[in-house]
């Protein structure tokens, strides 16, 4: 069988644990220089224009890019990030969490990117037109500079203390909670399902109080070790 | 669109970022969406905010309200009116008093006001 040619990546490979270090690094910087954060959410949208010092505008990048996947996109040159007017959590509120991972999102970008991309600065500039943004973030993409970006959103919008301390004042203990307790075998749907709006029913309430989506919330919960779908892992 | 927006969405920009207030924060104090107030100091808009929505944004930041409504290419909604209750006078004070400096123009105005007092 011919071996596939080995994908080209834009940036090196990094650990989970320094890509959270540098999302804690942002929010530690951003609590220094304007007070404790001791509530959800995490302020996403200030720290791109009041932090990072960064350009931010809402806007239509359907039409500026000609397809409809993009949500966000993020020039570093010009030090600017744009997203979608359709993820506006105002003209709609059910885009609430799509909106702030977005923002999460290019503000990764920024933090773990920026460098690679202006030390290859004279190279992009050669094949890029000028309007062209350096990253264009489609919701589909799962280029490695895009899935590291999602790992800083998570990261950034969930801070491990932030949600140790939530989950502790809503459940009075960090015991791990696993669905397979709760798990009401008269509701219908397969296993998966009933486990899904098990582990939904856990991840909600905190998902509201951070403005993230249940589904990021349950993720979190679960690499944080306070949600399991099995058992197995303790038994 | 008018050429002035470019420099009213600009000046905007860097007043409420000055007040410490994002992009979101501001839209919801002068009761915007964000993409409006995004489209707005982008100059992307089809024609200025209105003159109370100016006024509001002037009284958030601290601003003079007939500036900014002049740097938006709003007329302040109560010049109409005052031009049209003396539909020959009016016009022709405001054309006499074209090109004056700023200093002149005050004297001037104060000098209307003490008329004012003074009764008619």
């Amino acid at each position: 069988m011919a071996k596939l040619p080995a994908k080209v990546e834009r940036v090196p490979w990094v650990t989970d644990g320094s890509i959270e270090a540098e999302a804690e690094t942002l929010f530690a910087l951003w609590q220094k220089d304007h007070g404790e954060v001791a509530e959800p959410p995490v302020p996403v949208d200030d720290m791109i224009e009041l932090q990072l010092n960064m350009r931010y505008e809402i806007d239509d990048l359907q039409k500026r890019f000609g397809h409809g996947d993009v949500l966000g996109a993020i020039w570093f040159n010009e030090q600017l990030i744009r997203v979608d007017r359709s993820l506006d959590p105002v003209e709609h509120p059910r885009m609430l969490g799509r909106y702030r991972f977005t923002l999460a999102h290019e503000i990764g970008h920024w933090q773990l990117h920026r460098r690679v991309f202006l030390r290859d600065e004279t190279q992009m500039s050669l094949t890029s037109a000028a309007d062209a943004a350096a990253f264009v973030c489609r919701s589909t993409d799962q280029a490695r500079e895009e899935v590291q970006a999602n790992t800083f959103a998570a990261f950034l919008l969930m801070p491990r203390d932030l949600i140790r301390r939530a989950w502790i004042k809503w459940r009075g203990t960090d015991d791990v909670v696993c669905v397979l307790d709760f798990d009401a075998s008269t509701s219908p749907g397969s296993v998966k399902a009933r486990q899904d709006a098990a582990m939904q029913r856990f991840s909600k309430p905190l998902a509201e109080r951070f403005h993230v989506s249940a589904e990021a919330m349950t993720y979190r919960l679960e690499a944080l070790g306070l949600l399991t779908r099995d058992r197995s892992l303790f038994g | 669109m008018s050429k002035k927006q470019p420099a009213f969405g600009e000046f905007i920009r860097e007043k409420r970022l000055a007040k410490g207030y994002s992009l979101r924060k501001f839209a919801e104090l002068i009761d915007v969406s964000p993409t409006y107030l995004s489209l707005v100091e982008q100059g992307k808009v089809e024609s200025p905010p209105t003159a109370e929505r100016v006024r509001r944004m002037a009284e958030v930041l601290g601003e003079n309200p007939d500036e900014l409504m002049s740097l938006a290419g709003r007329m302040p909604e109560d010049l109409p009116g005052i031009i049209r209750s003396e539909p020959e006078e009016m016009p022709q004070l405001l054309r006499a008093a074209m090109g004056l400096t700023a200093d002149q123009l005050k004297a001037l105005a104060k000098h209307a006001k003490k008329l004012q007092k003074e009764g008619h």
